[in-house]
């Protein structure tokens, strides 16, 4: 439809003719040069060029020490036991999550996806964490993990010692997923609802002609098809914001008990306000962090093509 | 049959009751909370209203009434001074969209695309090159600086914004051109960005939100506490990692922090889900 659209304006350009045409061009090039110029190319382009360029100084300029030193930022950033360690979790952590709050969040959509004033206000309860700031949840889930928190009380009534969840290597990293998961999984959710309105009912009565009646046929053939292009934005979405984690990490555990929750964000953080003049080395991560996610965005771009995104 | 429909409508309500109760115990302890005498978080967790002697608020210690009075003068008011500067870029931004839409120039799809590209790059990646950049250019710990770098998502409002005025039918804007309505800002004016309200209230309402929840620019940025942000505030509230958080005064700036964004929620709840809408609508 957009391409349709786009035809239309191009023929309907074509028999005004030259003159009507001016004008368009014109106010063409005044709306989109200030927005462009100022924010995207001052604030996006050039940070991104300029990254690349610090990465390959040694860059501390607190105390104007700058000096060219070529890749060999890279070179420790990649053999440095910290990074590592910080893309492991973070590849943990995406992979999990978005798993996870893509079922969770079909599920609620589909739980939510009845006329009722029931369903509507628990929804927009539901949705509620995912407006909420990440700092304002990580702090109300220290006391939800906590070992007076309710988790706690739930294992105790099955006799299980009080566990502190963020202070213990095994599950600090566990709980901070389910705490995101818990928070965007609603967020997620409302796009598959917006997926599954746009489902015409007359698809739904074919199928219930066709004998498509028990639940998991209805989504093997309709829903999977149907709702392709929202899994794909859930997935693409979930998968870039998994890979930024670092508000909750940061509050919470600030990498965490023997760096089980260190992200890589978490890495750049730290070399930059921590350890202070390895901006340099800040730099070099962030551009291999950038990487990263490009490569995982990039891997699904066959199927949004196809889908003229 | 009929039996089967009644079975699971029950199931559904039961499985929305259990969520409703998962997703509203955090935040009803946090109310509960902010109400109490008492800093330490008690187990079992107590649920139930505040007895008249555990009320705290109405009678607050010199030092909590000085910290709480903190929070509205100084953080909230240039706060909201924050978000509605990024609210109103976000509605300069709309002809910019209007333009990718429909009118037509010289490399109209390139600049598109351009601005896709940048879809790419997640903010966070570019932040400690913005860092820099903001010290070159003596910005740290400014206002202008506060504001001006993170593109927060604002690629993807330009694209959904596109999306929503190529939707618009032709007919109507030729109808206009018909009416004597010549040049196209005045079209736009006048006809698009009418008609195209409810996305630019849901992109406004999104760069609010995430604005007024961005964490990671304004702790790079920010030097001094005059500058702070409410994230800012809460994670200073909470002190240093593992040490005791007094939870009633910690949960009562919780609840002034979130009420903001709540209020927005509530009033705006129709747009919210309209503006996920736009997103989850298949562009062919």
């Amino acid at each position: 439809m957009a391409s349709e659209a786009y035809e239309n304006v191009r023929v309907g350009g074509l028999r005004k003719g030259k003159r009507s045409s001016d004008p368009e061009r014109r106010t063409g090039i005044i709306f989109i040069i200030p927005p462009l110029f100022l924010f995207l190319i001052t604030f996006t382009f050039f940070p991104a060029v300029y990254s690349f360029v610090i990465s390959l100084f040694h860059y501390d300029p607190f105390f104007h020490k700058i000096y060219f030193v070529g890749l060999s930022n890279y070179v420790s950033v990649l053999t440095s036991s910290a990074f590592a360690r910080a893309i492991v979790n973070v590849l943990i952590y995406t992979a999990v999550v978005v798993t996870v709050q893509t079922f969770l969040a079909f599920g609620y959509a589909l739980l939510f996806n009845r006329v009722s004033t029931y369903s509507r206000v628990v929804r927009a309860i539901v949705f509620i964490p995912a407006v909420i700031s990440p700092v304002s949840m990580s702090i109300i889930f220290i006391w939800v993990f906590s070992t007076e928190g309710p988790i706690n009380y739930l294992l105790s009534l099955f006799g299980v010692h009080p566990i502190n969840f963020f202070y213990s290597t095994t599950y600090a990293f566990p709980a901070i997923m389910a705490m995101n998961i818990f928070s965007t999984a609603p967020y997620f959710m409302i796009i598959y609802s917006a997926g599954l309105r746009s489902i015409p009912q007359d698809v739904m009565d074919a199928a219930m002609l066709d004998g498509i009646r028990n639940g998991l046929q209805r989504f093997r053939y309709i829903y999977f098809p149907m709702l392709r292009f929202s899994t794909v934005l859930v997935v693409i979405l979930g998968l870039t914001g998994a890979m930024q984690l670092f508000d909750q990490v940061f509050v919470i555990t600030d990498g965490g008990p023997a760096r089980s929750t260190y992200v890589p964000l978490m890495f750049i953080y730290n070399r930059t306000f921590v350890y202070t003049g390895e901006i340099g080395l800040a730099a070099a991560a962030s551009f291999i962090l950038f990487i990263i996610i490009m490569a995982l965005t990039i891997s699904q771009r066959r199927i949004i093509s196809e889908r003229r995104w | 049959m009929n039996l089967r429909k009644t079975v699971s409508l029950a199931i559904a309500y039961i499985l929305m009751s259990v969520l409703l109760v998962i997703y509203v115990i955090p935040f009803y302890w946090t109310f509960l909370k902010s109400f109490r005498n008492s800093i330490f978080a008690n187990f079992p967790p107590d649920f139930n209203p505040p007895l008249q002697d555990e009320r705290a608020l109405l009678h607050p210690e010199p030092q909590d009434s000085l910290e709480l009075r903190l929070i509205p003068t100084l953080v909230l008011q240039q706060r909201l001074r924050l978000c509605v500067c990024r609210c109103r870029e976000c509605v300069h931004r709309c002809p910019c969209c209007y333009a990718f839409a429909r009118l037509k120039f010289p490399g109209r799809d390139i600049l598109f695309y351009a601005v896709l590209a940048t879809l790419m790059i997640p903010f966070p990646v570019i932040s400690i090159a913005s860092y820099v950049f903001m010290l070159d250019i003596h910005w740290l710990s400014t206002y202008q600086g506060l504001i001006m770098p993170p593109q927060i998502a604002s690629a993807l409002n330009v694209f959904l914004m596109r999306q929503y005025f190529t939707t618009i039918p032709d007919d109507i804007e030729n109808a206009a051109k018909i009416d004597g309505l010549r040049p196209p800002w005045q079209i736009f004016f006048r006809i698009s960005a009418p008609i195209a309200k409810p996305a630019i209230a849901a992109t406004a309402i999104y760069s609010f939100i995430s604005s007024w929840n961005n964490f990671l620019w304004p702790l790079m940025e920010v030097h001094s506490i005059r500058l702070f942000t409410l994230p800012l505030v809460l994670n200073f509230f909470k002190g240093a990692n593992g040490t005791q958080i007094y939870w009633n005064q910690m949960m009562t700036v919780n609840i002034l922090a979130m009420i903001p964004t709540l209020i927005v929620f509530i009033v705006f709840e129709r747009y919210f889900v309209e503006g996920i809408a736009l997103q989850g609508r298949p562009v062919s």
